[in-house]
């Protein structure tokens, strides 16, 4: 590699759009040391500064508006709209204690929770099939799997919705359990497979030897050792499942069914009127428990993805 | 399994010895099959009536509540000389390449900042994920909100800092053309984070040693990523660029909730289109057929971004060699 | 209070009767002895309806709601959508065949598959003869190829609202009820700093209101009374210019606007003057802020101006409830249909619709809601003033599928915001009806 590098520096250089930007700050943290505190100032944290606070400020946005009184909402020029100089909690009262609030949480907990965990069982398996048993067409198989992105959900929710009533499971939480996994098979499956290729063969050659079966294997070689691969599926799989409208809003139809999205959007818009301050309450709130769970998962996503591009 | 580790180095199956593997080969076929029972289920029992019936639907000039007729090409030779049709269509893939292009250029700028050494490190990479999570329609309700022409905040930031005239105020969503770039923004805003972090990781993978020898050998910081990081990272920007272009062109929540298509549907994209025509004007077979002209697009912008970023590398070898 | 009321409500009869005046269950009761309507034993019914725009007129339908379960034993299952989010559900449950008994919606939406609605004659015809005759809007909403397949139960009017201090500044006492007058009034407004503005995005009620007055009021329309394209004359020509003069004195962006956007400009004072249901009055004349109550003293409502056609040319959001043919008690829906629309449970639901809700039935004219507050009065006129969708035509799935589409409001938004000249404005919305109308 190192002479790649070398031999290399006499191309003048294919720039991609981010070359600009990304040339000046490319350092990883191996050369971190030989930084300057006043240049890695201007170098990292000002542009880190400026990237967060711009992806951050929807979400100032929504937390202002969801503590501002009503009136301040339409109040366009009397006050600093980013700031609220009475704040009240009203919102996510209302929104906790008379609205169904704590009801559709838990329907969107359950619903993510069972079809990220049934993703993921059929996901392993599948994954384990096409990397290491490798039987006939499994390269072609994995390729299937994939197409399955090419079924654009925003029509086909009609002929889906058929086989929901078919199988009796309009209306009620598996019939979201059940069509989520379609669209976080293929994505668990990919990354699934990735990271199981970094395990070495070699481990599975002498539980073989030893007699163990591919099912032992599974379960005990394999699984535990991409438990950090399973955990960037699941989180993955889990926001997706946390965030899915349309199959949300057509197969669910009564209220205490429902999940936050689309029970938010029906709840707090009467008619030509949105409640804001309850429908940003509802959004924070309900992007809590994802919050959490990525500050205590982010270091293992990053480092399961890392495991999955190592090959 | 403490026994297997210790085994393996003593393990390697000799040439000519009929190997554990080659033994299982018998059944190794019915084996795979098996696992991939569960995974095979859900998709064939969810996707591919869909997808058959979807297709069919295309063909047929089928109402909601009502069987279609067979009508051959129709709803395509309609939809070719339809403007709305065709300008969903580029607005598109404008939106598609625009937004996956920004995404990934910011993204992997991020990434490259956050595998920096930073104080609260972990921290400031689970905050960077927030507009991954919220709920996209909701997150798109508090665009809507940033954006309208007369309550927008950046409008109110501009006109205080006397750049704009409070009585001219920027026309961010009623203009068609603005309103193309707010939505295109929205987009990125929620694309980066999982790129960024899914590079990250990419990045964690490069052993540090590999910049050391190359800044010995003279290499600038730009020569240093150019040459050093950006070939290792192919791999993984090949997958997520992958990903990102579907997740984009499929888009269908942020545009609804923000515009639904408008202003004079200039924000349509193929997915809000064919649901415009497919369920709210009850056009089955017409929203079927927009549904399923998306898809040699969506195939095209996958088989560019997959196999556009895998040729990368192998021109790279190629003139190493 | 109401949320909770709503909720405990609409899970069923126990906690009904508790809540429930005692003179509507006898009533009721009494009513369940005698209609000619009779719920199969053991039926329940699944409603779906659209969102509530006032609260009031939610509370008030729970309780008939209740009483209804009181009386006859037949539970209803009240779940209410965001109004544009009951289309798509009702075009899924006509589709696969299952899903609400009873489907309460919007404009035309029945027509979109009429196959699959209940005929629903017997309880038109009894409602007609017992309180004073449909409106012919009703008829024309009601019916599909001469037999009844929705009830239509009310329309939501939407009328000028205005604020009258502006008014008086720019000069005018009232708003004229011309459409050349109106043009010169907006054009004061505009000149006071204090513009009007009307939305010609994806607004479903308010969007489609000004669209098609525009259109109507000028003499036009998408069709003739054989369904021939009719969009392409000089009516359509003048009125895509009068639209575009109007337009330039709007305030900016009203392009993008929902339903929502012009209560909210004018709530805040953005605006002087757009088209609304009474909502914003509504909501601002209870509202706890002491501005939104100022404004709300300060605002008043007009008709729709008259164009050169000579009459009124308006276009009012009906909203027909509909049972489904797969429904397994349709003698339940039928029942439940017939039971909200007799005068016990009908005259004080109209009332707590403070004006936002205008009857079909001709007997309802003198519903006190109409004289307690002359600011509402407007609105009663508003099924009577109203042209049906897709007129000069029949109301069928191809009127209900152009409305859908937006041709209408495409038609103008496209002049208007100079995406298209006239001609090619109008060429784009006769090519998108010929393959409706084809």
């Amino acid at each position: 590699m190192t002479t790649t590098a070398g031999t290399d520096l006499k191309n003048p250089a294919a720039s991609g759009a981010f070359s600009r930007s990304a040339a000046k700050d490319d350092h990883s943290e191996g050369m971190s040391y030989l930084e300057s505190l006043p240049r890695k100032t201007v170098t990292v944290y000002i542009p880190l500064f400026i990237i967060v606070v711009v992806l951050l400020f929807p979400f100032y946005w929504m937390f202002i508006t969801s503590i501002k009184p009503d009136q301040d909402l339409l109040d366009l020029h009397g006050g600093n709209p980013l700031w609220v100089s009475e704040p009240t909690f009203r919102h996510f009262y209302k929104l906790l204690f008379e609205s169904n609030y704590p009801t559709w949480l838990w329907n969107t907990m359950f619903v993510a929770v069972c079809a990220t965990f049934l993703s993921i069982v059929a996901s392993v398996l599948a994954a384990y099939a096409i990397t290491r048993i490798r039987y006939k067409g499994a390269q072609t198989v994995g390729g299937l799997i994939f197409l399955a992105y090419l079924v654009p959900p925003s029509i086909l929710f009609i002929p889906l919705s058929t086989i929901i009533h078919v199988y009796g499971l309009f209306d009620t939480p598996f019939a979201l359990i059940l069509t989520y996994p379609t669209i976080l098979i293929p994505f668990c499956t990919w990354l699934l497979m990735g990271y199981f290729k970094t395990i070495p063969y070699e481990l599975e050659e002498c539980a073989l030897i030893d007699g163990a079966s591919r099912w032992q294997i599974l379960v005990k070689i394999i699984i535990p050792l991409a438990i950090p691969g399973l955990i960037s599926a699941f989180i993955f799989a889990f926001t997706l499942c946390w965030n899915e409208f349309i199959y949300a809003l057509t197969f669910i139809s009564s209220n205490p069914n429902k999940t936050v999205p689309t029970a938010i959007v029906s709840e707090f818009v009467d008619g030509d009127v949105f409640r804001w301050g309850s429908l940003m309450a509802g959004a924070l709130v309900g992007s809590l428990p994802l919050v959490i769970l990525y500050a205590f998962f982010v270091e293992h996503y990053v480092s399961a993805m890392t495991g999955a591009v190592k090959e | 399994m403490a026994d297997a580790a210790v085994a393996r180095t003593e393990a390697r199956p000799m040439p000519g010895e009929p190997s554990a593997w080659q033994q299982l080969k018998v059944n190794r076929n019915w084996l795979g099959f098996w696992f991939m029972v569960p995974a095979m289920a859900f998709l064939v029992l969810f996707l591919v009536y869909p997808l058959g019936k979807g297709l069919w639907m295309s063909f047929t000039d089928a109402r909601i509540g009502r069987e279609g007729r067979f009508v051959g090409l129709e709803n395509f030779e309609w939809l070719s000389d339809d403007s709305d049709f065709i300008r969903a269509l580029i607005f598109t893939i404008v939106f598609t390449f625009v937004a996956s292009a920004v995404k990934f250029a910011i993204g992997l700028y991020l990434a490259l900042l956050l595998n920096n050494n930073l104080p609260f490190k972990a921290f400031v990479r689970s905050v960077v994920l927030i507009p991954f999570i919220v709920p996209t329609v909701l997150s798109a309700v508090a665009f809507w909100w940033i954006f309208d022409t007369q309550f927008s905040v950046i409008t109110w930031g501009l006109v205080k800092m006397g750049l704009i005239d409070r009585g001219s105020p920027i026309n961010w969503m009623g203009d068609p053309f603005m309103a193309q770039c707010v939505v295109i923004f929205a987009n990125i805003w929620r694309g980066i984070p999982f790129i960024a972090i899914t590079l990250l990781a990419g990045l964690q993978t490069v052993s540090p040693s590999l910049y050391e020898a190359a800044t010995l050998d003279g290499a600038t910081r730009w020569q240093n990523f150019r040459y050093v990081t950006y070939p290792l990272l192919t791999p993984i920007i090949a997958v997520v660029m992958t990903f990102s272009v579907l997740f984009t062109f499929t888009d269908f929540q942020l545009i609804w909730a923000m515009t639904r298509g408008g202003p004079v549907n200039a924000t349509h994209l193929m997915a809000t289109l064919s649901y415009q025509r497919g369920i709210l004007g009850g056009n089955l077979g017409e929203g079927a057929a927009i549904a399923i002209s998306m898809v040699p697009f969506l195939l095209a912008a996958i088989m560019f971004s997959w196999f556009g970023l895998q040729r990368r590398k192998w021109q790279q070898g190629e003139s190493n060699d | 209070m109401t949320a909770f009321t709503r909720r405990t409500l609409v899970k069923g009869a126990a906690a009904a009767g508790v809540l429930t005046g005692s003179g509507l269950t006898d009533w009721a009761k009494a009513w369940a002895q005698t209609s000619p309507f009779r719920p199969e034993t053991g039926a329940t019914l699944n409603l779906l309806r659209w969102r509530r725009f006032v609260e009031a007129e939610d509370a008030q339908f729970n309780r008939m709601v209740a009483a209804f379960t009181q009386a006859t034993g037949c539970r209803v299952n009240v779940s209410s959508e965001s109004f544009d989010d009951v289309q798509p559900k009702a075009s899924v449950a006509a589709n696969t065949g299952t899903g609400p008994d009873l489907i309460w919606s919007l404009y035309s939406v029945p027509h979109l598959f009429p196959q699959k609605c209940l005929e629903v004659t017997d309880v038109a015809d009894y409602l007609g003869k017992k309180y004073g005759g449909w409106v012919p809007l009703a008829e024309a909403y009601g019916k599909s190829a001469g037999k009844w397949i929705s009830i239509p139960v009310a329309v939501n009017g939407g009328y000028i609202n205005y604020r009258i201090s502006m008014l008086k500044a720019a000069g005018f006492n009232e708003v004229p009820q011309d459409t050349k007058g109106f043009l010169e009034l907006c054009k004061a407004l505009k000149a006071k700093g204090t513009p009007s503005g009307f939305p010609l995005g994806r607004a479903t009620g308010d969007g489609n209101a000004f669209a098609h007055w525009l259109l109507w009021s000028h003499g036009a329309a998408q069709v003739d009374e054989r369904e021939n394209i009719t969009i392409n004359s000089a009516e359509t020509r003048a009125a895509l210019r009068y639209a575009k003069e109007l337009w330039d004195t709007f305030i900016p962006g009203t392009a993008a606007w929902n339903d929502s956007n012009n209560n909210r400009a004018f709530l805040s004072g953005e605006i002087s003057l757009t088209a609304n249901g009474i909502s914003i009055y509504a909501a601002a004349r209870v509202s706890q802020d002491a501005k939104q109550r100022e404004i709300a003293a300060d605002m008043d409502h007009a008709f729709w101006p008259i164009g050169p056609i000579g009459k009124p040319a308006e276009i009012q959001l009906a909203f027909p409830m509909f049972g489904m043919t797969y429904s397994r008690f349709p003698n339940a829906c039928k029942a439940f249909m017939a039971f909200i629309l007799e005068a016990e449970n009908f005259n004080p639901w109209l009332e707590a619709a403070e004006g936002y809700l205008t009857h079909v039935l001709n007997a309802y004219d003198n519903n006190p809601v109409w004289t307690r507050d002359p600011k509402a009065r407007v609105f009663r006129e508003s099924a009577k003033r109203s042209f049906p969708a897709g007129y000069r035509g029949p109301i069928n799935e191809k009127a209900a599928t152009a409305i859908a589409d937006f041709i209408v409001v495409d038609l103008f938004a496209n002049h208007c915001t100079g995406k298209e000249d006239v001609e090619g404005a109008i060429r784009l919305a006769e090519r998108q009806l010929r393959r409706i109308y084809r």
